[in-house]
């Protein structure tokens, strides 16, 4: 069959408008998600076991399960427990933000491990103070590591938003999925929207293992 | 909340799960047959010596670790009927979407752990005289399979979660009972949380295992 892409031309905006609506979710869940991972990795190292339990939880569930469940669960059942329904957008950032938040707990917490014993023997020996210990010695160490696999997670989340289309919210995939549906030409337009994304990751990725490379010479240094 | 939960909508369609997560355990068994085994040629073919095929095994990897998973489901399920003028039963359609998306993810994980192996022991089997394919079988295969191992089974349990993807395009699996449940009985909540409990039940002893051959190894 012959292919012939020219007729995307005009749906410029709509795929324009579509990967807007990708990039706005990526970024806000992004972010959200990178605190809320933050605060719990803090949780799962806190003394109280009732929070570590809790936290632990939380992040089992969400890498343990689908996330395409977590969405439905989000779009379904949360307006039933709210008595309303909350606006598409956010309900795909709260599903998205919850499972970023599980993902990036995960790399906060083996960062902090990664730092090793005799790093905190060693500010025992010197006599620093606790918080000097935390803020000074170990927190710098563990964030500088943090940041290729925070990266990662952030690709990750930027493909997963994908999956948004399927509770119909108007990203790239869904707006593609309408005009292949709409043009009958799925093999051009689903082919171009797949090109979109891994034009947008793949640099990303190389980015990431830069990025490594640098901090492992940094560290070792 | 004025929702009174009634589980009593879910246990009326067990048979229905049962049947999709028998479906969800076919596609997720098959595609990690295709991903151990074709991920590991790929692997090969990545680091061979030839330049145009490693490069483009190496677009291939790319590719499919790059393009988001729904993306490629949906593509594979309208896109090679088209392309190749060939129709499958969707179960196999599935197994193969996952498959090839599988391949590329262990591909990676065995040329990590390939090129982890030490070069000191590829010289000792130099200096001991060992052939090239000597070398090759019992070197580098049996430190980098033992090392991929802990990734595999994270890849695998991966395939395990991304094959709710096939729902979506009408293959009937857990997800897509679990959604057909959802919706005849107006019970989201309880069908959704069964569902995904069901999910979490057999990623999590999986999970567990990976965190104990690492911990063993110490490498976490």
């Amino acid at each position: 069959m012959a292919l012939d892409f020219s007729f995307l031309d005009k749906f410029q905006t709509a795929f324009a408008l579509g990967l807007w609506m990708t990039i706005r979710i990526t970024v806000v869940c992004v972010i959200l998600g990178t605190a809320l991972g933050f605060l719990t990795g803090l949780a799962r190292t806190s003394r109280s076991r009732i929070l570590r339990g809790v936290a632990t939880a939380y992040v089992d569930v969400f890498r343990g399960t689908p996330v395409l469940i977590q969405l439905f669960w989000i779009f379904f059942c949360l307006p039933l427990i709210l008595g309303t329904e909350p606006p598409n957008f956010v309900s795909a950032c709260i599903a998205l933000t919850l499972y970023m938040g599980a993902i990036t707990s995960e790399s906060f917490r083996s960062s902090l491990r990664q730092v090793g014993r005799e790093q905190m023997d060693a500010c025992v020996a010197l006599g620093l103070p606790p918080r000097a210990r935390i803020l000074n010695v170990i927190l710098p160490q563990a964030v500088l590591r943090a940041i290729p696999p925070l990266l990662s997670n952030a690709i990750s989340l930027f493909k997963e938003s994908a999956l948004v289309s399927a509770v119909g919210v108007a990203d790239l995939m869904f707006v593609g999925q309408n005009i292949s549906n709409n043009t009958a030409k799925p093999v051009e337009v689903l082919t171009f929207v797949a090109l979109v994304y891994f034009v947008i990751a793949f640099p990303l990725t190389r980015l990431v293992s830069l990025v490594e490379r640098k901090m492992l010479r940094k560290i070792a240094a | 909340m004025d929702y009174a939960l009634d589980i009593g909508a879910v246990t009326r369609n067990l048979d229905k799960l049962w049947e999709g997560l028998f479906v969800t355990l076919q596609l997720t068994i098959a595609a990690n047959v295709i991903g151990v085994i074709a991920g590991f040629l790929l692997a090969l073919i990545v680091l061979s010596p030839y330049k145009v095929l490693s490069w483009l095994a190496t677009l291939f990897v790319e590719f499919f670790r790059c393009a988001p998973a729904i993306v490629q489901i949906v593509w594979f399920f309208y896109c090679v009927p088209m392309l190749f003028n060939v129709w499958l039963d969707p179960i196999t359609m599935g197994v193969m979407a996952l498959g090839l998306n599988l391949t590329a993810f262990n591909a990676e994980a065995y040329r990590a752990s390939i090129q982890a192996v030490p070069k000191e022991h590829l010289d000792a089997g130099i200096a001991l005289g060992l052939s090239p394919v000597q070398r090759v079988r019992h070197i580098v295969q049996p430190q980098a399979l033992r090392a991929s191992v802990p990734v595999l089974l994270t890849n695998g349990i991966g395939t395990f979660q991304q094959s709710a993807l096939v729902a979506i395009v009408g293959v009937a699996d857990l997800m897509y009972q679990g959604k057909l449940v959802a919706t005849e009985t107006y019970r989201p909540i309880e069908t959704f949380t069964v569902v995904a409990l069901v999910y979490l039940a057999i990623s999590l002893p999986v999970a567990q295992i990976v965190g104990w051959i690492e911990r063993r190894h110490g490498t976490a």
